[in-house]
């Protein structure tokens, strides 16, 4: 049956529109797909004698994962050091995120609030931390937090305290230093959010008996929602394979995810686990996005 | 204008020299390469040499394997030396025919991963101890117990560097056994006590040439070097060899056998083992280096260290670990995985 | 009499601003509202109007003088410690409840059982009939709607006094006139005290009980729509209330000389003693066109039609423009083309005197 002339215009322009749409097509598969993949593939390797992997399948790795065998009697058990120490990072991201959305909240509602003159201001300071690379931002930190650092020597002046307070290498240090590495991806979402508030809602809001708390609870908070979710989820994703800041202030002593991902391609030797653990990371941190979705759509089913 | 016409000119020199013939590309760790031993070769030979860094052995090796790395010279430690030669990533550049190859030590010369040195020479070499600061605690340091059973004055104050192959070396001969052993009682009598001792860490962290020289931390395991370069800041810093065993390791330059400049890389070889370069690489970095004579050139302050000159009665405690097979290697992560879960 | 008072201001001043820059926008203002009034606050954008009404409602405080309900200074307190509820011109719905929890939300924030929120919800719901819509969101509502859930949901906590800024002005003409009358029968029905705020004139007259009009930071005049309408206080308000037309012209015991020297007779009750140079101020619906050679000779500019009548445009020989309204099917006005000349009376006991 021959096909009429629109037909073959729709078959065309449908053609046309996927070959220019192939070099970012393209680009996504090599750039995000492909790399994911590879791991994917290594994490069902066996690992190799000294450094990278050896071309047989194998379960191994997901089995470590969950798994203990014993190295010294051979009993299988729950991998529980894998769990906490997956715990452990959760907990610790968990932890940054409510940190940097208790500071980020009155920052981002203080930016909003001045005059837009000043605005420009207050979020090219914020961005400020940016501008230096991660690990110096840590160190500035330690230099801070350290025994004979900046705030002991100063509470030792004033005579608040006698002896250092160990803060560095406790998991307060970590907290410090992660909410302060992650709070402009809080205030940024959140100021966004609090920008495009009507204020004449806390009018309405007082003139309708709420207090001031109240008012924060039941008016500006539900609606800057939205905002304090994605500056959640920007900061929690990172957090969960953050590395070196747990790393420098926490002293070494226990591993997160990142770090424990870390000692499989390093020190460890073991790839596929290093890969599988990745793997394990990638699909946590899939399932806070699907979850942001889910109740973002369900929040505002019409935008 | 002219500044910036400069600069491209700079750069088009460096483009070109870069295409020249004469050239060595050097893969070495991270802040360990004197520039003044680079730029005195450089004028020597006339070859441009770079040098680029690592940090581990395990990236080092990753990295060579994948292949179109390009690199000439590589400077593994010991353990792996023989990982490279089974990989068959080494060549062999008859060193024995080699002008300064007498300038060798011969405790250096018929060693474990490279008999009669066909493949390496020596870089540094440098042994892994405990370094204590006296003004806390003044008792013996010639022990693994700093770390492994701290005195109540070091409670709370011991850094250990988190190198599982070196820590658990040292766990593993503190409880009576040996390196990359595969004896179940010795390697849990080794992760129970090194559990054990944990609580009394303060941190596990790299970066102690700073913290120990301003006093941050009391008490750490340490390279002999780095503790070295601490005393020289803080006085009251001394090095303990544990008398339970400590880690001994070498550092050795090689020859990839995919090389371009094959030539250039076997003056560098012959070049590094005349004494009063091989003096130059160990003022930079402060370990010993293994070349005969080379002492005449170093500093004074290096001739008598008691980092570097190791005492008589502790030389036998020094041990060299390979790098442990398969299967001890698995069991050394997973107690280091138990240790920092 | 003080008992029937529901809202006082006294001598109530607001300066924003320090300074050279401070701005002053309510200049001592006096006002009493009784309970069960409805009071219309009207005046041109930037009067006070406003200012006057955020005051009543707590959201800016007097720099000076105080504001009083029932017997009390409330001065000093919050607002939301004030029984007085606001329907605010941009109604300020919350936009993540429904109309339902909208209505419900001041009774909930006053801690009332959740039985009686459910009740009263249900009641205001009734009241301004949105009963259908109680579980929609506000963004899903037209503009009338969005008005009605504003008004039930100030209503709702059963304030003493409602305050009321502009609510009509972003309606279109139709909904507006349906709005005024259910805003007038709320009000009866509610018995609340209503304080208005508007700059429309035919609102206020057509609603109101009482009307103060503002102009400045001041209150130019209280009363009653009728006697605002009818004896204006001074040029302002007579301008601003519906049209007016105003001639210059010299009183004496008998009536006005114009500037041309036309004599014109006044009601001595209008003049009531008064002389010299004061402004005559007559409603356009007050002069009667007549053939020429009657009345105040003046010339025919040109007529705008309007329906239901026609507004001729006629000047005086000296220049003076005045407007005059006339019913359009009654007499053939339509005959009176530009450039016409024609008689004007002017009613003796209709014109105003003005002193300015």
């Amino acid at each position: 049956m021959p096909s009429s002339s629109e037909d073959l215009a729709e078959t065309a322009r449908v053609r046309r529109n996927w070959l220019l749409s192939t070099p970012a097509l393209v680009l996504l598969a090599l750039g995000a797909a492909g790399p994911l993949l590879i791991v994917a593939v290594y994490s069902f390797l066996e690992a190799g004698e000294y450094s990278g992997v050896e071309w047989r399948f194998s379960l191994d790795a997901w089995f470590q994962i969950l798994f203990h065998r014993d190295i010294f009697d051979d009993t299988i058990s729950l991998a529980d050091a894998h769990l906490t120490i997956f715990w452990r990072s959760v907990k610790l991201s968990l932890l940054t995120t409510i940190a940097t959305f208790i500071f980020g909240f009155p920052t981002a509602y203080f930016i909003a609030t001045r005059a837009p003159k000043q605005r420009a201001l207050w979020l090219f300071l914020i961005t400020i931390p940016f501008w230096t690379n991660l690990l110096i931002r840590t160190f500035a930190i330690m230099e801070v937090l350290r025994n004979q650092g900046i705030l002991n020597t100063l509470l030792m002046k004033i005579g608040l305290i006698t002896t250092p307070i160990q803060i560095l290498y406790t998991d307060t240090a970590v907290l410090i230093g992660m909410a302060y590495v992650y709070l402009p991806l809080m205030v940024l979402p959140m100021y966004a959010a609090i920008d495009r508030f009507d204020f004449r809602l806390v009018e309405a809001g007082y003139d309708l008996y709420a207090s001031r708390w109240q008012v924060l609870r039941r008016v500006i908070l539900p609606i800057v929602k939205p905002g304090a979710i994605a500056g959640s989820i920007l900061v929690f994703v990172p957090s969960l394979g953050a590395y070196v800041t747990p790393r420098v202030l926490g002293g070494g002593k226990n591993m997160m995810i990142g770090n424990f991902i870390d000692l499989q391609f390093g020190q460890g030797r073991n790839w596929p686990l290093g890969a599988a653990l990745s793997m394990v990371l990638l699909v946590i941190v899939g399932a806070a996005l699907l979850a942001y979705v889910r109740v973002s759509t369900k929040e505002n089913p019409h935008g | 204008m002219k500044k910036l016409l400069t600069s491209v000119a700079a750069l088009a020199t460096v483009a070109s020299m870069a295409s020249a013939e004469g050239e060595l590309n050097i893969f070495n760790w991270g802040n360990y390469t004197n520039p003044d031993l680079i730029k005195k070769f450089e004028e020597t030979y006339d070859v441009k040499v770079t040098v680029t860094d690592f940090d581990s052995n395990t990236t080092a090796l990753t990295k060579i394997e994948a292949g179109g790395h390009g690199f000439d010279i590589v400077v593994p430690t010991h353990s792996y030396i023989p990982i490279y030669v089974e990989k068959g990533l080494l060549m062999k550049p008859g060193i024995p025919e080699m002008e300064n190859y007498h300038n060798l030590a011969p405790q250096w010369v018929d060693v474990d991963w490279d008999p009669k040195r066909e493949y390496s020479v020596p870089w540094q070499w440098g042994t892994t101890g405990v370094a204590v600061n006296t003004k806390a605690y003044s008792g013996d340091v010639n022990t693994a117990a700093i770390f492994m059973d701290p005195p109540a004055e070091l409670v709370g104050k011991v850094n250990v560097v988190p190198e599982m192959q070196d820590v658990i070396s040292m766990a593993l001969m503190y409880v009576g056994g040996t390196p990359c052993t595969t004896d179940k009682t010795m390697l849990k009598a080794a992760r129970d006590a090194l559990v054990a001792a944990k609580p009394k860490w303060m941190s596990m962290d790299y970066g102690m040439t700073e913290k120990m020289s301003n006093g941050d931390v009391m008490a750490s395991v340490n390279w002999n070097g780095s503790t070295f370069r601490i005393r020289n800041n803080n006085p009251d810093v001394v090095y303990g060899y544990p008398k339970e065993g400590y880690i001994v390791w070498m550092d050795n330059a090689a020859i990839l056998n995919d090389a371009k400049n094959a030539d250039n890389a076997k003056l560098f070889i012959n070049f590094i083992m005349d004494p009063e370069n091989a003096a130059m690489i160990s003022s930079f970095a402060r370990y010993a280096n293994g070349i005969t004579g080379s002492e005449a050139f170093m500093p004074d302050d290096m001739k008598t260290a008691p980092e570097i000159v190791v005492p008589a009665d502790l030389v036998a405690a020094g041990k060299f670990t390979g790098a442990c097979p398969k299967e001890a290697q698995d069991m050394y992560t997973a107690i280091w995985t138990e240790l920092q879960k | 009499m003080t008992d029937t008072i529901a809202v006082e201001a006294k001598s109530a001043r607001k300066t924003y601003g320090q300074g050279t820059e401070a701005v002053t926008a309510l200049k001592d203002v006096s006002v009493q509202i009784s309970k069960g009034e409805f009071f219309t606050l009207l005046g041109p954008s930037g009067c006070g109007k406003t200012t006057l009404l955020r005051l009543i409602a707590g959201f800016e405080t007097p720099t000076s003088g105080e504001i009083w309900l029932d017997g009390k200074d409330i001065s000093a307190d919050p607002p939301n410690k004030r029984p007085i509820n606001t329907v605010f011109q941009s109604y300020a719905l919350f936009p993540h409840l429904t109309v339902a929890q909208n209505i419900g939300f001041g009774l909930e924030m006053l801690g009332r059982p959740r039985k009686e929120v459910a009740e009263t919800t249900a009641e205001m719901l009734a009241l301004v009939r949105m009963e259908s819509l109680a579980g929609r969101r506000t963004a899903q509502l037209s503009g009338g709607q969005q008005q009605r859930v504003a008004l039930a949901r100030a209503l709702a906590p059963r304030p003493k006094v409602l305050l009321l800024d502009e609510p009509l002005s972003a309606l279109d003409l139709k909904l507006r006139k349906e709005m005024q009358s259910e805003l007038k029968r709320l009000q009866t029905e509610t018995g609340i005290t209503f304080i208005f705020v508007t700059h429309d004139q035919e609102e206020a007259l057509t609603m109101s009980d009482r009307i103060g009009v503002m102009s400045a930071g001041n209150i130019l005049q209280i009363g009653a729509p009728r006697d605002i309408y009818t004896s204006p206080a001074n040029r302002f308000v007579a301008d601003f209330i519906g049209e007016t037309n105003f001639i210059d012209a010299t009183v004496d015991a008998t009536g006005a000389t114009l500037s041309g020297g036309q004599h014109i007779d006044i009601a001595p009750q209008r003049i009531a003693g008064r002389s010299g140079k004061m402004t005559l101020a007559l409603r356009p619906e007050q002069l009667r066109i007549v053939p020429a050679g009657h009345g105040l000779p003046a010339t025919l500019t040109h007529s705008v039609y309007f329906g239901t009548d026609i507004h001729c445009h006629l000047a005086l020989p000296d220049g003076t423009e005045l407007v005059a309204r006339m019913q359009a099917a009654a007499d053939g006005s339509a005959a009176y083309t530009p450039g016409t000349q024609v008689g004007l009376i002017l009613p003796p006991d209709a014109i105003q005197l003005l002193e300015d």
